[in-house]
């Protein structure tokens, strides 16, 4: 089974049709998981109690972990300067300290098994270091730093830990962005299009496979950077 | 298991089986991390590992994420003594 986070909308809503799609076992993890159409539960990835309840009722119920995928996320583009210290500090705990947490958390039940693959999301906006997203980009600084050290850490236990950082990909979070901002970023790209969530979901497939088990600690950026 | 030396022969048991050098007594204050300690990180995460599962079979959940576990100057893991300590007290509490 494979634990998914942001589950009920953008890429990570993606992520898990495509993986039931292939017939591999989700589940979901949102704040609201009313919609969510497949085996899923309440969970605010920024409390690390919240979590905690999810990991109790997976061991409870006796699933057999094999990957974590950490794609909930928030975004705020703004300056720093104009950034209120409420926002800043919700961005950091749920893109940071939630993909944490849930490392933190999650990962023992994939040590037990001496198996598992766990994938964090980062962004384009780290390697561009672009403009009006230095506290979103600080945040995901922060996963791809997480996620080169937590690799070696579970490299004993056969875990693989990996990042997926996109460019601006179509989905809910780029709402509020215009066109010509979408643009400007996609032109930095080494593909310089913009990508659907199917591509990432693409990656996201091959590296919960065995195929990939020769990475462990990479950030791989969707359309290249 | 319900005494506090019964649960100290099961932690320690369990230390036991982990150690590199087979010849080592586990003694209260051995140091299981740290420049001295006899586990390394791997060991020291399977060492979890099983006492959760004993833990299970007790009928408790021990937590090995919590505060007192990560602490340096108080972690549980301190020595074998502090980790058998913090097991019994753990299966005391929740039992």
């Amino acid at each position: 089974m494979i634990v998914v986070t942001g589950a009920s909308k953008g890429l990570g809503r993606a992520i898990c049709d495509r993986l039931i799609e292939k017939n591999i076992d989700v589940f979901g993890l949102a704040r609201n998981v009313e919609d969510v159409p497949f085996a899923s539960m309440s969970c605010d990835v920024s409390s690390y109690e919240s979590v905690k309840v999810v990991v109790q009722r997976l061991k409870k119920e006796g699933f057999k972990v094999t990957g974590l995928i950490n794609a909930a996320g928030i975004a705020s583009m703004n300056l720093a300067v104009t950034t209120p210290q409420s926002v800043a500090q919700k961005i950091i705990n749920t893109n940071l300290l939630g993909t944490i947490y849930c490392c933190q958390l999650v990962a023992p039940l994939m040590l037990r098994n001496k198996q598992g693959s766990i994938i964090n999301f980062s962004t384009i906006a780290v390697a561009l270091g672009l403009k009006g997203e230095s506290i979103y980009a600080a945040s995901k600084a922060g996963v791809e730093g997480f996620t080169r050290s937590f690799a070696r850490e579970m490299a004993d236990f056969n875990v693989r830990v990996n990042c997926i950082a996109p460019g601006p990909i179509d989905t809910s979070l780029l709402k509020g962005i215009t066109a010509e901002q979408i643009n400007k970023i996609v032109a930095q790209q080494i593909i310089p299009k913009q990508f659907k969530p199917e591509s990432v979901a693409d990656l996201v497939e091959l590296l919960i496979d065995s195929r990939s088990d020769s990475l462990s600690g990479q950030v791989l950026h969707v359309g290249g950077a | 298991m319900s005494s506090v030396e019964s649960v100290k022969s099961e932690v320690f048991s369990q230390i036991a089986q982990l150690l590199e050098n087979k010849s080592l007594t586990v003694t209260d204050d051995m140091p299981l991390i740290g420049g001295e300690g006899v586990l390394d990180s791997m060991k020291l995460v399977e060492l979890c590992l099983a006492l959760e599962d004993k833990a299970a079979e007790i009928g408790f959940e021990f937590d090995w994420t919590s505060d007192a576990a990560m602490s340096r100057s108080r972690s549980m893991f301190r020595t074998a003594g502090s980790l058998a300590a913090e097991f019994f007290s753990q299966m005391e509490v929740k039992k």
